[in-house]
This record gives structure tokens, sequence and C-alpha cells, in this order.
């Protein structure tokens, strides 16, 4: 087991490296000059021979006339700066922010809350509503309350999810306008503890039915499969034939058996809480994760999109590893080490 | 007997499927029961499983019903990706630009043709209106002032978004969109109201933002908004005026002397009127970019930006009387009581219907995209455009044409995609399930990078690079592409854990025993054998391409306007005035791009219950 995990580290590092020097490369691809970009204020004050020697010196102390691998080396913090100080990702400098002159790890922190907090709801939500809808509809198949569960999950995943959110903005705030369409909280309000909370919520509302809504089909597909697949086990014909009550085979013989694929897929939800739905968040002008990076790709602020990216490819890659170790975590009938 | 009681075991395939089959399958040849179902190849019990399911065949007929509707729909209705009009804007759904009311019919003395909409004028001076009046989201034309349905109209016109009518005391009432000064009167007529004098006014006239009339001793009158417009008058031509014609912002005048005179002070295309147009012209007309005279001997004269064949006169055997001109297209009448139309025909208003044998045509009113021809019977024969199915969006163009090229966009890029992931996935994953080791490891972290790989920054990126060097159709082909590339790490991990199972299968050793070659092992007898599950990976794969391609560019990411796509027609609709004011904008793209994909995902489904043996007890 230690081996295995030890062996999938290795590629993930591997991968990791060669996804990001791809990444740095194809954003180092556009032509864009930062030494012009910070010395243009200062243009109309300074003699074009004067204005040139300072743009050179400062090309030389940026380091953008070297090698795309020595920046690159920079960048992720093996090769040391000019000031010979190694100052790069592994040490925590994800890199500063054009669009917001901050170091994006400050700029990154308020989407994050918000994304997350959002996120959280949102798979709750969906758990609560799919789980039991799968279990009801694996038990009683082929009833008319699966069949149309089933057309209805069809439906909830085929539609995109900015179709979802126009249909609910025109029900919900159009047509029975019951929530704000925009925003994370009251204009100008400045409240404090539970009413900031209630306040954050009826704002994100909307949004976060949306979420609910565009996740529903899928899983509750995955959990009526599962739970199928347990209902047809010989221990659950078993446990009916020594008279077990119905309810205590469903819900404590074939679930329990149920939940092992379910789990695997909940933790990979889990760790999707942290990057936001660009759709959602810009279709609702919601400050989160996923519009600070379309404001970011439109605005050429790339330090900040490339920081993004990043940490979301660690969390994928680590998502994957941990999904395939709760494999053998959740069910020990599966060997993982192979 | 045994059939019989095998076909009642079986459900009855329904008429539809069974029509289904045998189009595609041929028809079915009679077993005896002794090979019954030992013959079957895993193909045609696929089939055969997927036609038995009702809500597949019926996401397969519509499918293929949308399929044929957007690939063959841009032969009947092609799409001129420049096109836009202003004046068409956010036009409802609806036929009915030209349905005089019937009850009015006889009684009509003088139409006003508007962009989307026609005002009638009765014998009892009382105004109608009809068709699209909305101006605005808050304006519409439809609010007539109490004023003038109480007054008794003398005459009528209308404007780009205004109405212009006086009554018999030689009162103006202008309605519609009056912010930009396209009811303030000049102080003159003002002056004249407030006094109770009647101009006696024989003419009036309105256009985009400004309005004109012409009174009984020659005297022009223009006002509303001159900043846009070229609405002051050389003195030397006032008081001399016996006609006005409109175009987009300038004007034009026919003196009493039969002379042709641009009197605005702007030197443009239209002030530059040809030579041999100071006499002897009896009718001046205008489109929105050409000005046109006739001249006594009924020839005609056209000046201005002539681009849509404005100056294209067809063959007539009369001579022309009398000259309209409507946004890109003249209509005139001969001596003989033929009517021609020409200009361009975008809404077939060039195409003049036939008249009834014994109609006299009384007066022809032209005006936008519309034609309205009085009888002296009193009927009204119309032609031109009636209206839109599904309406216009915020450019003015017609939402059914963008819906079908659209689709056509969306499906070539769906499939290109899924077809160049499919070819990739398959030789990626074949190789690296069949032969294992360091080419498995190697393949699978090719699959985990590109997997990793982002495709909004991707696109993004190329798109800023080569962006500006390639044209609009060499960019879609771009998107299919990457797209393409990047999305066949899923497709390539599946067809490696088939590969896996396969491969420790007896006909994979008896091959291997035969020294067929290896790769001839894994293309030729294990891929035939997953090919099922391949078809089903690529079908639910469709539908996701098509959902990535509209998400990327209703973001404004992925195929950039003009071109029309299913996603980016949706672009800017997600503010609530869209929404609930011009709901044709989303409701319609989103709804055939909905069914669309629920289709496809219907057959995916279809198609993985049919091979999976296991689905019968699901």
């Amino acid at each position: 087991m230690g081996k295995y995990v030890l062996k999938r580290l290795v590629y993930i590092i591997i991968v990791f490296l060669v996804l990001s020097l791809l990444m740095y490369m194809l954003y180092n691809l556009i032509p864009t000059d930062p030494a012009r970009a910070e010395l243009e204020p200062m243009r109309p004050s300074l003699k074009p021979d004067e204005y040139q020697e300072l743009y050179l010196k400062l090309r030389a102390d940026l380091g953008l006339d070297d090698p795309m691998l020595v920046r690159y080396a920079r960048w992720i913090g093996f090769a040391p700066e000019k000031d010979g100080k190694l100052n790069g990702l592994f040490q925590g400098n994800f890199g500063y922010s054009n669009l917001y002159k901050k170091d994006v790890r400050l700029v990154i922190a308020d989407p994050m809350a918000i994304t997350v907090f959002m996120n959280i709801f949102a798979t709750i939500l969906a758990l609560g509503i799919t789980i039991p809808l799968g279990i009801k509809t694996a038990v009683k198949k082929h009833s008319l309350l699966d069949k149309s569960v089933q057309v209805f999950s069809i439906v909830g995943y085929s539609i995109p999810i900015f179709i979802v959110s126009l249909v609910f903005i025109y029900l919900f705030a159009v047509l029975l306008p019951i929530f704000p369409v925009m925003g994370t909280k009251t204009p100008g309000s400045t409240f404090t503890g539970l009413r900031a909370f209630t306040d954050r919520l009826y704002y994100l509302a909307l949004p976060l039915i949306v979420m609910t809504f565009a996740s529903l089909g899928g899983m509750t597909r995955y959990v009526r499969a599962a739970m199928i697949d347990a209902l047809s086990m010989d221990y659950v014909r078993t446990a009916r034939a020594k008279g077990v009550r119905e309810k205590a085979v469903i819900y404590s013989h074939a679930w329990r058996n149920a939940l092992l694929p379910v789990v695997t897929v909940v933790i990979g939800w889990f760790l999707s809480i942290f990057s936001g739905s660009v759709v959602i968040e810009n279709t609702f002008s919601i400050n989160g994760m996923g519009k600070l990076y379309i404001d970011g790709l439109n605005n050429n602020d790339y330090e900040l999109v490339l920081a993004m990216q990043m940490f979301y490819t660690i969390i994928s890659l680590v998502g994957i590893l941990l999904t395939d170790l709760s494999y053998g975590l959740v069910d020990p009938r599966v060997r993982v080490n192979k | 007997m045994s059939n019989i009681n095998d076909n009642n075991k079986k459900k009855t395939p329904s008429l539809l499927s069974r029509w289904f089959k045998r189009a595609f399958f041929g028809p079915h040849r009679e077993l005896s029961f002794m090979e019954e179902e030992a013959l079957q190849s895993p193909l045609r019990t696929m089939a055969d499983n997927f036609f038995a399911r009702k809500l597949s065949v019926f996401g397969l007929v519509t499918f293929l019903l949308i399929f044929l509707f957007v690939m063959l729909g841009p032969i009947f209705v092609p799409i001129d990706l420049s096109y836009q009009d202003n004046t068409q804007m956010n036009v409802a759904p609806g036929m009915n630009m030209m349905s005089v009311p019937r009850e009015i019919q006889g009684s009509l003395v003088k139409i006003a043709p508007g962009k989307t909409f026609g005002l009638g004028l009765d014998k009892n001076g009382k105004t109608h209106l009809w068709g699209y009046t909305r101006i605005t989201d808050t304006i519409n034309l439809a609010r007539v002032p109490q004023e003038v349905l109480d007054a008794r109209i003398k005459d009528i016109a209308v404007g780009y978004d205004h109405a212009v009518a006086i009554d018999e005391s030689g009162k103006f009432h202008i309605w519609g969109n009056t912010r930009l000064g396209q009811d303030r009167l000049t102080t003159e007529m003002s002056n004249a109201m407030r006094r109770g004098d009647n101009l006696n006014i024989v003419q009036i006239e309105a256009g985009n933002q400004f309005s004109a009339a012409v009174s009984e001793d020659g005297h022009l009158y223009l006002w509303g908004n001159s900043n846009l417009n070229d609405i002051k008058m050389k003195s030397q031509y006032q008081d001399h005026v016996a006609k006005v014609a409109i175009n987009i912002n300038t004007y034009l005048v026919l003196t009493k002397d039969g002379a042709v005179a641009y009197p605005g002070f702007q030197e443009n295309v239209y002030s530059r009127i040809p030579e041999g147009l100071d006499k002897g012209v009896v009718d001046i007309a205008a489109t929105s970019n050409t000005n046109a005279a006739l001249k006594e001997d009924g020839s005609l004269v056209f000046w201005g930006n002539i681009t849509k064949g404005e100056n294209q006169v067809p063959e007539h055997l009369g001579k022309i009387i009398s000259i309209h001109g409507g946004r890109n297209h003249y209509t005139a009448l001969t001596d003989q009581q033929e009517v021609l139309s020409w200009g361009s025909n975008t809404f077939g208003e060039s195409s003049v219907p036939d008249f009834p044998q014994n109609a006299t045509i009384e007066n022809i009113y032209t005006g936008s995209y519309q034609n309205y021809a009085l009888t002296s019977q009193g009927d009204v024969i119309t032609w031109g455009l009636k209206g839109y199915v599904l309406g216009t969006d915020h450019l003015g163009r017609d939402i059914l044409t963008r819906i079908i090229s659209g689709g056509r966009v969306t499906m070539t890029v769906g499939a290109v995609s899924v077809i160049i992931a499919v070819f990739i996935g398959i030789i990626m994953g074949g190789l690296s399930g069949y032969f294992g080791g360091w080419v498995d490891i190697v393949i699978m972290r090719i699959v985990e990078v590109v997997g990793g790989l982002p495709f909004l920054p991707f696109a993004l990126i190329l798109s800023a690079i080569i962006g500006t060097r390639i044209t609009v159709e060499q960019r879609m082909y771009l998107i299919m592409v990457v797209l393409g590339l990047l999305s066949w790490p899923s497709l390539a991990r599946l067809v490696r854990a088939q590969i896996l199972a396969q491969r420790e299968m007896e006909y994979v050793t008896a091959a291997q025993a035969l020294g067929v070659r290896e790769g001839a092992i894994v293309f030729k007898h294990i891929i035939p054998n997953v090919i099922s599950v391949i078809i089903v990976s690529a079908t639910l794969s469709f539908a996701t391409s098509m959902l990535t391609e509209s998400t990327l560019s209703y973001l404004g990411f992925g195929i950039s306007p003009p071109t029309p796509t299913w996603g980016n027609m949706l672009t800017g609709s997600n503010n609530s005035v869209v929404i609930q004011q011009y709901w044709w904008r989303w409701v319609f793209p989103a709804l055939i791009f909905s069914i669309c994909t629920i289709c496809i995902n219907l057959i995916g489904d279809g198609l993985r219950d049919a091979i999976d043996p296991k689905s019968n007890e699901r």
C-alpha cells in the first residue's frame, strides 16, 4: 500500500511538472512585455535614449531575455532569482496579479471563500436529494416514479447549465420575483454574524438552486445503479429469506454495500469545491473563483490565471489519487496495489 | 407453435421501430426456431435491443429530424453573415406585420408603412395600427394618444420610431419615441399652432428621428433630431417645394418647376445630384441609401450608395408614372397598371404578386420592407416582409435563420471533435492496454497531462496568438481540432480498460498462436469486439462536445459572432430585460439545443443498455 502511494506520488509530481511547463510555455507564447508596461507611465517624462536604457535594464532585471527554461525554473522555484534567492511556486510565491495590483494569494482569498461557501451548500443539498431519490427509485424500479425520475435525470444532465440558469432566472426572478438575480449581499449593507450569513444565503439562493439542479441527474442515476447492483446480490436474498424487515434489508444490507462506489464519487466532489463554476458565477455576477479566472483571462493577467491553474491541477491530481485509494479504504475487497 | 410463443414473449415492436429496422437493416429473415438467436451478431442484438426501447427510438427520430433540419436548412435559408438591420431589432415572433384588419379594408384612404408595423387612415379620419408596434422595451407605438383618437385625422406618416398625424384643423400629433426631439416642432410651426393657424399641409413624411411637412404654398417644414440628420435648409429653395422624400438621414425635394434639389448643407453622395434633373422631373423617391427621380418621359435616374440593385429597373411595357421607396427597394406603377418592384429581395419585398384581373390600382404605399397596393375596390394587396417566425435578435437578424445555421456549426464542431477524439483515443488506449508495461505507463501519464490541460485558456491563448491572422472560418476549425485534441483521454482510458479485459481471452491467444502481428491483433481482433462500447461512448461524448462548444461560445471564448452557434446566440441573454421582454431571443435557441442534447443522450443511453446484458434486469 505504502509503496503504491509512493509510486503514485512520484507520477503526480512528474505529471505536475510536465503540465506546469506546458502551461507556462503556453502563457508565455502571448506577446506581452511587462517591462514596457511598467515603464509606460514614466515614458512622457523621459528622453528616448534614457527610456531605452531604462527599458533594457528593467528587462535584464526581470530576466525577460533569459531562455524559457530558466524563466520557468525561476517561476516554479528551482533556480534562484536575480537576487540569489529561491522565490517560486514551491516557496509559496504564487505571483503578482497585474489586474488587481496585489499578490495572487491575497487576490484569491475572497473569491475562494465565496466559492467554497457555495459549493459546500450545493454539495450538501445535492446529496440530500439524490441519495434518498436514488434509493427509492432503485427499490421501486420500473414504477412510475422510477421512470419519470429516469427521464427527468436525462433531461437534467443534458441541458447546458447556462440554459438552466436562464430558465431559473426567468422562473424565480422575473416571473415570480422571489430571489435577487445578481450579487452576493445586499448592496451597502454591513451586516454581521447570523444576519450576514442569511443575507448571503438569500443572495446566493438562485445560483445554489441551479448548481444543485445541474448535479441532480448524474448523481441520482449513479446511486440508483449502485443500489440496483447491491439489491441483486445473494446476501439480500438471504436476508429477505431470513425474514429481515424490508427496511433493514434496504438500508442496512443493501445500502451499506451500495455506498462504496458512491463514497468515491463524493470524495471527488468535495475536492472540487475549490473550483468555482465559470458559467454560473458569470451568469449571476458572483465574485467567485470562476469569475476571477475569466476576468484574469480577459485582462491578460496571466500570473493570476497560471497560479489558479496550477492550484486546480494539484487538486485534481490529488483527487484522482484519493479516489483510487478510497476504493481500497472503503471496500477491503478491492486491492489497489497492483 | 414455438414461433407463436416466442412472438408473445418478445414485445411486439411498434410500427415506427419496425419501419426503422426495415429501412436501415433490411427486412427480417424468417428464422426456424432451431437457428433462432444463434445466428445473430452482437451488433444485430444491439440494434434489436435498441429499437425495442421506445424512448431511445423517439430520441433517434427527433435527433435525425433536427439533424436534417440544420444540415439541409441552410440550402433553403442561406445566411448572410454580414447582414444586420437596426430597424428590425428585437422583433417578436409573428407574421402580422402586414395584416390590415379586415373590417377597415374597404374604407382605407392611406397607409403609412413603418419598419415592422403599418398605420392606416380610414375615410372617417380614424387611425388604425397593425403589426409589431413596440419600439423599445418601454415605448410602444400602440399607445396612441387620446387626442389622436378623438380628432379627425387628415394625413399620416410614420418614421423609424415615431408616428405623425395632422388633423383637419392643421394640428400636428406626434407619438412613439419622442426622446430625441421627434416631437420638437420648429418655432414657426409651434407659433402657428398656438395661434391656431392652419398651415395647409399637403404632404408629411417621417424618417429616422426626423419629419418633414410640405404646405400648399410650397413651404417645407423640418423638425427632429438635427444632430444625426441633415435637416437644415438653404433659403433659396424655401417656398418652392412640391414634394419631399426622405432617406436614412437626409432628404431631397422636388421643386414646383420640376427640378430635384438637395437643400441641406452637407456635402455627401446624396447632394451630388446627377445632371439633367434640373427640369422635367415629376416624382421623387428614396430608399435608405439611394435617391431616385422620375422624369416626364418615364425614365428613372438613381444616385446615392447603390449596393443592392436599386437601379436595376425590370422590363415593363407602359410608362412609369409614380415611384415609391422602401428600405432597400423601389416600387413603381406604370400607366398600364403594371406594378414593378426591384432592389433587395431579402424578404420578398421585390416579388410582386399577381393582381386580380379587374383590379385598378389606386395607390401604392411602400416603406421599410413592406408594400401595400390599394385598389379602387378598396382591397389591400400586400407583398414584402410579413414578420419573423421566431423573431429577431438585437441586431435585427432573423432568429430562425441563425438557429438553422448555428445548429449546423454546433453539430459540425461536435462531430468533428468527436471523430478526432475517437481516433486518437482508440489508438492510444489500444496501444496502452495491449502492450502494458512502460508503454502503458507513458501513455497513461500523457493521458493525465492532456486531461489536465484546461480548454478555456488553450482556446483563448491560441486565438490571441493566431487569432488575428486567421479568418472566422479557420477559427472555427481551430476550435474543433483543439476540442478534439483535448477530449480523447477519457475515451483512451475506456478503451484501455476494455482491452485489458479482452487481452486474456482465448481468441487473442489463438491469434497470437497463429502468428498474427501484434498491431493486427489489437486493431483487427480486439477493437471490433469492443467497438460497441466505443460507439456508445462516442455518442455520449458527441453531446458533451456540443455542450462544451456552446458553453465556450456562450462565455465568448468559442466561435465568435457573426458566425452563429447555439451557444453564442445566448450570449448576452443573462439580463432580466432580455429574459423577460425579448424572451424569443433565448427561448428558441435554448429549446432546440436542449432537445438535441437530450435526444443524443437518450440514444446513447439506449445504446448502452442495448449492449449491456445486465440491463434487462434493470
